[in-house]
C-alpha cells in the first residue's frame, strides 16, 4: 500500500497534463473527474485503517469531485452549447511547457519549505504543481467554462496540502471539501447563467466591454 | 617565438607587397599569395610544438612602448586559438586573391589584401598578447582593419548601415574591455596578464566587476543574444572571405577573451557558470530559429555562428560549473568541448562562406529563393559546401559531431552529480533542439541552393562553373580537415584536454585521461565503418544493377501537365512552417493583401528593443539641445566652472587619492 | 565481439519487416477490414529488388545516395543497441548521441534526395519532416536523458541492460513515463498516426510518404526497409526501457524481445485504428505533450 499513494500522486500530475494539452471542453471536465476520483483514494492510501472518518472523507470527496461537480459542468456546456476550446492567450505547446517548468519548479521549491514530511514526500510537490496548473489554466485560457476547471484543479491542489496537513489540523480537508461544494455551485450558478443571460455567449475576453 | 615573429613578418610583408606592386597586380598578389601561406605554415611550427605539450614561449619587445613592456607569448591556450587564425586565415586569404579578382580596376583590391594581412597580423597580436596595452592595441587595429574591409562595397546603402552599427558596437566592447583591465589593475601590480592573475585571485567586489565587465565586452565580440545584431548585417556586407575570417575567426576572439579572464582570475562563482549556461542555450535555440527565416545567403551563416557561439557557452558554462562545484570530469568535458567546438566551427564556418562566396560570384545574388540547381554547374563548391553543412549540423562522422558529443557527456555526467548542477541535464533537449533547427536550416540551404532547378533565370553575363583553383583549393582543403577531424579524432582530443586543464589547472587531468583515449579510437572505428557500410552498400548496388540500365524520367509532377521550375519549394516556404510553431518569436512579419503576400525577417532584438530605444533617446538629446546655447562666451564659462570644481575636489576633498 | 549480440543483430534484421505488418493488420482488424497480410512487406521488398529503377532528370547523385545513406545510419544505429539484453555489437561512451545523430543523418540524406528532385510534393514533405522532428529530437532525447539518470551509464549498452535492470524497481514511474514518452516520438519518426497516416493516398496530406515518391526499385526497397527496422530500434527501445532484460538468460531475452516487438507493432496498430491524424499545426502540441512527460519523469529522478 505504500506505493499506491505514490502512484496515485503521479497520476494526478498526469491528468493536469491532460487538462492543459486538450483542446475539447468535455475532455477537461473528464479529466477533472478522474482527478476528482484520484483524490478520494488518496486519504484510505495514506491511513491504511478502514476507519469510518477515512472512508466518509473517500466517499464525500469522491461524491462531490468525481461524480456531482462535472456533472454539473457538463450539463453547463450542454446548455451553453460550447465545444471546443479556442486558441489559448499563450498557445496550447506554451501552456504544455509552463506547466512542465511549474511541476519543475514545484519540486524545487518543495524542498525548502520546512514541512515535516510526515507522510510522502511527493504530497507537498505535487499539491504545488497543481496549484500552479490550476492558475496558469485560470489565466490563459478564454472560456469561462475552463476557467472554472482551472479554478477547481486549484481547489484540488489545496485539497492534497490540506491531506499533508491533516494530522495538525483536524478537519481541514473536511472543510476544504465543503467550501469545494460552496464556491463551485456558487460561481458555476451564477457566472455562467449570468453571463450567458446577459451577453449570449461564454466568452471571456468578451467581459472586457464591462468597463464601457 | 622568433620563428612566429618570422610569421608575422611574412605575412606584412605580403600585405605590404601586393600594396606597392599594385601597377603590376597578378605579380603582386600571387607574392601575396605564397608570402601569406608560407607565413601561416612558419607559424604552424610554433604553435603545434607548444600543442604537443612543448614549452610556451615569450617575446618582450624592445625599447620603452607606452603602458609597460609589451610582452608577448604562446601557451597552449594562444596555440589553440593561433591554429584557427592561421589556418582559417592563410585559407581565405588566397579565397581573396580569386574572390576579388574581377573587381580589380573598379575597387581598392590591392588596399583590401593589405588590410587582410593587417588583419590576420593583428588577430595573431591578440591572441599572444600578455600583457594589458598590446592586447588592447592589437583589438582596436583588429576592429578597424575589420570595418574597412567590410566597407569595402560602401556605394551600397546597406553596407553603410552595417559598418555603422558595427563600429559603434565594437567601440562598446572596447570600452567595456578598458573598463574590466581598469577594474582589474586595482589591485594587480603591474600591466602584464601574470601580474594581473596575481592581484585577482581572491573574491572580491571588484573581481565581480571585473568578470561582468568581460562577460559584456566579449559577449558582444563574441555576438551573444542580445548583443548579436551587429553581426548578419556586418557578415554579410562583408566580401565573403572576410566575413569567413569575421565569423570563423573574429569571434573566437571573444571566446578566447573570456578564456584568458578565467584563466587568470581563477574558478569563478557558481551564478556566473549560470549565466553562460543560459546565454549559451537562449543564443543557440534563437540564433538558429532566426537564422530559418532569412533570405540572404550569407546573413543566415552569419545567424548560424551566433547559434554556435551559444553552443560554445553552453559547453563553457557546464565547464565552470563544473570547476564551481568541484565535479572536475564536468569541467574538463564541458571546457574542452567548447574549445573542441570553436576549433570545428571555425573550419567549417569559414568553409561554407568560401561557398557562399563562390556561389555569389557564379550567380551574382545572394538570395536563396532566386537559385537552384547549382550542383550541376558547381560540383566541386556543392561537394565542399555539402560536408560544411554535414559538419555545422553536428552529424557522423565528421567534426561537428565530435564537439557536440563531448559537450553532450559533459552535460549528462553532470546530470549524475548530487549537487545543484545536476539541473544541467535539461540542457540536453536544448541542444537537441539546436541541432534539430540546424539539420532544417541547412537541409534547405544546401537542398535550395544547389539542388533541383534553377529558380530564376541565369544571369548571361556571369559564367556558372566552379571557380578557379586557387579559390576552389582553400574551400577543399577546409572540407578535407572537417573530415579528417572527424574520422580521427585523437589527432586534436588530446591538445584539446591538455589547453582545458591550462586554463584551470585545479582540475585533475590525469583521471579523465584514460577514458578519451578509448573513445576517440572508437569513434574512429564507428566513424570509418559507416563511411566503410556506405561504400559497401554502393558497390552491391551497383552489382544488383549489372545489365539494366536504368530509365530517366520527368520528376513525377502528379497530372500536372507543365511543371515549371518556379513551382518547387522556395526556402521562405520550407521554413514557414517550423517558424509557425515558435509564433512571434521568430520575427517573421507577414503581409497580406487581396492579391499578394510578402514575409521578411527582422530581428526581434533590434526591431523591438534597440531601434525603439534608440530613437527615444535621440528624442530625449534633441531636447537637451538646448543647453547649447550657441555662444562661446557660455562655453568658456563651463569649461572654468569645471577647472574650478576639480580643483576644489583635488585640494579639499578627503576622497582625493 | 561476442555470438550473442550478433545473433540478435541479425534476428532482429530479419524480423523488421513484419513489424509495419502486424501494426497494418491490427489497424485493419479494429476497423472492421481484413487487411494485408502479415508477411506483406517480405514480398514488397523482393519484388522492388527485381525491378528496374527509373531516376528523374532533375537529379544528381544525391539522389542515388540518400537511400543508401538512410539504410546505413539506420543500420549501424541498430549496433549500438543492447539487443540481447546484455552487450551491444558496437558502443562508446555517450553513443546515445551517436544513436541520435545517426538518425539525423539518415533523415538528411532522405530531405536532401527529395530536394534533388525539384518536385513541390518533395519540397513540402521536407518542410514537414524536419519540422516534425525538430520537435521530436528534444522529446527523444529527454527520454534518453531518463535512462542516463536511471542507470548513470552513458552508453546505450549500459543504460538498457544491466545497470538498467538493478534499477528497475527503484525507477519504475519514471521508466513508464519514459516509455510512454518514447512511444509517441516512435510515432512521429516512423510517420505514424497520429502524425502521419501511412496508408493516405493525397499527396498534399503525406509527410514521409511524399518525400520518396520519386523512388523506385532497388532504392525504394531500402527506404522502405530502414522505415521497418527504425520502428524496430524505436520498439526495442520501448520495451527495454519497461522490461529488465537483463534479468533473464541470452535467449529468453532475446525471445522476450520479439514478445515486446510484436506487442509494440501490435499498440501502434490500435492508437493508428482509434485515433484521427493530427492536424500539422498540432504536431509539435503532440510532440510537446510527450517532452513534457519525459520532463516530469526526469524530474521525479533529480530531486
Amino acid at each position: 500500500m505504500s506505493g499506491l499513494h505514490e502512484l496515485l500522486l503521479l497520476c494526478v500530475v498526469l491528468t493536469n497534463f491532460w487538462v492543459l494539452g486538450t483542446t475539447r471542453l468535455s475532455s477537461t471536465i473528464r479529466a477533472t473527474a478522474i482527478q476528482g476520483a484520484l483524490l478520494a483514494g488518496l486519504p484510505i492510501a495514506l491511513h491504511p485503517g478502514w476507519s469510518l472518518h477515512t472512508v466518509g472523507l473517500a466517499a464525500g470527496t469522491f461524491a462531490v469531485k468525481a461524480l456531482l461537480l462535472p456533472a454539473f459542468l457538463s450539463w453547463a456546456i450542454r446548455e451553453a452549447a460550447v465545444r471546443r476550446e479556442i486558441e489559448p492567450l499563450i498557445g496550447f505547446s506554451a501552456s504544455m511547457v509552463l506547466g512542465a517548468v511549474a511541476v519543475a519548479l514545484s519540486f524545487g521549491i518543495a524542498q525548502r519549505i520546512p514541512l515535516q514530511e510526515s507522510n510522502s514526500s511527493l504530497l507537498i510537490p505535487v499539491a504545488l504543481a497543481t496549484v500552479m496548473v490550476g492558475l496558469l489554466v485560470l489565466t490563459t485560457r478564454n472560456k469561462a467554462l475552463t476557467q472554472v476547471v482551472g479554478y477547481l484543479l486549484l481547489e484540488n491542489g489545496i485539497y492534497v496540502f490540506g491531506l499533508s496537513q491533516a494530522e495538525r489540523v483536524p478537519f481541514l480537508v473536511e472543510l476544504g471539501v465543503l467550501l469545494d461544494i460552496f464556491v463551485g455551485i456558487f460561481i458555476m450558478g451564477i457566472v455562467v447563467f449570468h453571463i450567458n443571460r446577459a451577453f449570449d455567449s461564454l466568452d471571456s475576453t468578451r467581459l472586457s466591454e464591462l468597463k464601457d | 617565438m622568433t620563428v612566429l615573429l618570422w610569421a608575422v613578418g611574412l605575412i606584412l610583408a605580403g600585405g605590404g607587397g601586393v600594396l606597392l606592386l599594385r601597377r603590376a597586380p597578378r605579380l603582386g598578389e600571387r607574392l601575396y599569395g605564397a608570402l601569406l601561406v608560407g607565413g601561416g605554415v612558419v607559424g604552424l611550427w610554433p604553435t603545434l610544438a607548444v600543442l604537443r605539450g612543448g614549452p610556451t614561449l615569450r617575446v618582450t619587445l624592445p625599447g620603452s612602448l607606452p603602458g609597460g613592456a609589451w610582452v608577448f607569448g604562446v601557451d597552449p591556450l594562444s596555440a589553440w586559438f593561433l591554429l584557427a587564425v592561421l589556418g582559417v586565415g592563410a585559407c581565405a586569404g588566397v579565397f581573396g586573391l580569386g574572390y576579388l579578382a574581377p573587381e580589380r580596376g573598379h575597387r581598392p583590391v590591392a588596399a583590401a589584401h593589405a588590410l587582410f594581412a593587417l588583419l590576420l597580423v593583428a588577430l595573431v597580436g591578440v591572441v599572444t598578447a600578455q600583457a594589458m596595452v598590446p592586447f588592447l592595441a592589437a583589438w582596436e587595429v583588429m576592429a578597424l582593419s575589420a570595418y574597412l574591409l567590410i566597407m569595402f562595397e560602401s556605394e551600397q546603402a546597406a553596407v553603410r548601415r552595417a559598418g555603422f552599427i558595427y563600429i559603434v558596437l565594437t567601440h562598446l566592447s572596447t570600452l567595456a574591455l578598458v573598463a574590466m583591465f581598469a577594474a582589474l589593475s586595482v589591485h594587480a601590480e603591474g600591466q602584464s596578464f601574470a601580474a594581473l592573475a596575481a592581484g585577482n585571485q581572491t573574491p572580491g567586489a571588484v573581481r565581480t566587476l571585473g568578470l561582468v565587465l568581460a562577460l559584456a565586452g566579449f559577449g558582444l565580440k563574441a555576438g551573444v543574444v542580445p548583443l548579436h545584431f551587429w553581426l548578419p548585417g556586418a557578415h554579410a556586407a562583408a566580401p565573403s572571405h572576410v566575413s569567413a575570417v569575421l565569423s570563423g575567426v573574429m569571434l573566437k576572439m571573444g571566446i578566447y577573451g573570456l578564456l584568458r579572464v578565467l584563466s587568470l582570475l581563477g574558478a569563478p562563482p557558481p551564478w556566473f557558470g549560470w549565466t553562460l549556461f543560459g546565454l549559451g542555450l537562449g543564443s543557440g535555440v534563437l540564433g538558429v530559429l532566426w537564422a530559418l527565416g532569412q533570405h540572404d545567403l550569407k546573413r543566415l551563416l552569419a545567424y548560424h555562428s551566433v547559434e554556435n557561439i551559444g553552443i560554445i557557452l553552453l559547453g563553457l558554462g557546464v565547464g565552470l560549473l563544473g570547476l564551481a562545484y568541484g565535479q572536475p570530469l564536468v569541467a574538463v568535458l564541458g571546457l574542452t568541448g567548447a574549445l573542441l567546438h570553436t576549433l570545428n566551427h571555425a573550419l567549417f564556418k569559414s568553409l561554407l562562406f568560401l561557398g557562399a562566396g563562390a556561389v555569389l560570384r557564379a550567380t551574382g545574388t545572394r538570395v536563396i529563393d532566386q537559385l537552384g540547381g547549382l550542383g550541376r554547374a558547381l560540383p566541386w563548391t556543392a561537394l565542399a559546401f555539402g560536408v560544411g553543412s554535414v559538419a555545422i549540423v553536428g552529424l557522423p562522422p565528421l567534426n561537428g559531431f565530435l564537439s557536440e558529443w563531448v559537450i553532450f557527456r559533459g552535460l549528462f555526467v553532470a546530470g549524475g552529480s548530487r549537487e545543484v548542477i545536476r539541473f544541467a541535464v535539461m540542457g540536453a533537449a536544448g541542444l537537441g533542439l539546436i541541432g534539430a533547427l540546424a539539420l532544417a536550416c541547412f537541409a534547405k540551404v544546401a537542398g535550395v541552393v544547389f539542388l533541383g532547378n534553377p529558380r530564376s533565370p541565369a544571369d548571361a553575363s556571369l559564367s556558372p562553373g566552379d571557380p578557379p583553383p586557387n579559390m576552389l583549393a582553400p574551400m577543399l582543403v577546409l572540407a578535407g580537415v572537417c573530415a579528417g577531424i572527424g574520422l580521427m579524432p585523437s589527432l586534436i582530443l588530446g591538445p584539446a584536454r591538455m589547453v582545458a586543464v591550462s586554463i584551470a589547472p585545479a582540475i585533475d587531468g590525469g583521471a579523465v585521461s584514460a577514458e578519451w583515449g578509448g573513445a576517440a579510437a572508437r569513434i574512429s572505428a564507428f566513424g570509418l565503418g559507416l563511411v566503410a557500410l556506405v561504400g559497401l552498400v554502393l558497390l552491391l548496388r551497383r552489382s544488383l544493377r549489372q545489365g539494366r540500365v536504368a530509365q530517366v524520367a520527368a520528376t513525377w509532377g502528379c497530372a500536372m501537365a507543365v511543371p515549371t521550375p518556379r513551382m518547387q519549394y522556395t526556402a521562405s516556404s520550407y521554413a514557414a512552417p517550423l517558424l509557425a510553431a515558435f509564433g512571434p518569436l521568430a520575427g517573421i512579419r507577414r503581409h497580406r493583401e487581396a492579391t499578394a503576400f510578402h514575409s521578411h525577417p527582422v530581428d526581434p532584438v533590434q526591431d523591438v528593443v534597440v531601434v525603439p530605444v534608440w530613437h527615444e533617446l535621440e528624442r530625449v538629446s534633441l531636447r537637451l539641445r538646448r543647453i547649447q546655447g550657441g555662444r562661446v562666451r557660455w562655453y568658456i564659462l563651463s569649461l572654468i566652472f569645471t577647472l574650478l570644481s576639480l580643483l576644489f575636489y583635488l585640494t579639499n576633498s578627503r576622497f582625493a587619492p | 565481439m561476442t555470438l550473442g549480440p550478433l545473433l540478435s543483430l541479425l534476428l532482429v534484421l530479419a524480423v523488421a519487416p513484419v513489424l509495419p505488418g502486424i501494426a497494418t493488420r491490427t489497424r485493419a482488424f479494429l476497423t472492421g477490414r481484413r487487411g494485408a497480410p502479415v508477411l506483406q512487406l517480405y514480398r514488397d521488398l523482393a519484388k522492388l529488388l527485381r525491378k528496374n529503377v527509373i531516376y528523374s532528370r532533375t537529379t544528381t547523385p544525391v539522389f542515388r545516395l540518400g537511400p543508401i545513406v538512410s539504410l546505413v545510419s539506420i543500420l549501424v544505429a541498430a549496433t549500438l543497441l543492447p539487443l540481447d539484453g546484455h552487450t551491444a555489437l558496437f558502443g562508446f561512451s555517450g553513443d546515445l548521441v551517436a544513436f541520435t545523430g545517426l538518425l539525423g543523418l539518415g533523415r538528411f540524406a532522405l530531405v536532401l534526395a527529395g530536394l534533388d528532385t525539384g518536385s513541390s510534393f518533395e519540397g513540402m514533405g521536407a518542410s514537414r519532416e524536419v519540422t516534425v522532428s525538430a520537435f521530436a529530437e528534444p522529446a527523444l532525447l529527454l527520454g534518453l536523458t531518463v535512462l542516463v539518470l536511471a542507470t548513470g551509464e552513458l552508453s546505450l549498452a549500459g543504460m538498457l541492460g544491466e545497470q538498467l535492470a538493478a534499477a528497475w524497481a527503484r525507477t519504475l514511474p519514471s521508466l513508464v513515463l519514459a516509455a510512454a514518452a518514447l512511444f509517441m516520438v516512435a510515432l512521429a519518426e516512423t510517420s505514424r498516426v497520429p502524425v502521419d497516416d501511412p496508408a493516405t493516398h493525397l499527396e498534399l496530406t503525406m509527410i514521409h510518404e511524399v518525400i520518396i515518391l520519386d523512388h523506385s526499385g532497388p532504392e525504394l526497397a531500402m527506404i522502405l526497409y530502414g522505415q521497418a527496422l527504425k520502428l524496430a530500434l524505436f520498439g526495442v527501445l520501448v520495451v527495454s526501457a519497461v522490461v529488465p532484460r537483463a534479468l533473464l538468460p541470452s535467449g529468453m531475452a532475446a525471445l522476450a524481445l520479439l514478445g515486446g516487438l510484436v506487442l509494440i507493432a501490435a499498440a501502434v496498430g490500435v492508437v493508428e485504428s482509434s485515433m484521427a491524424r493530427l492536424r500539422l499545426n498540432r504536431v509539435p502540441q503532440f510532440l510537446v505533450a510527450a517532452g513534457a512527460l519525459a520532463v516530469f519523469a526526469v524530474i521525479l529522478l533529480l530531486r
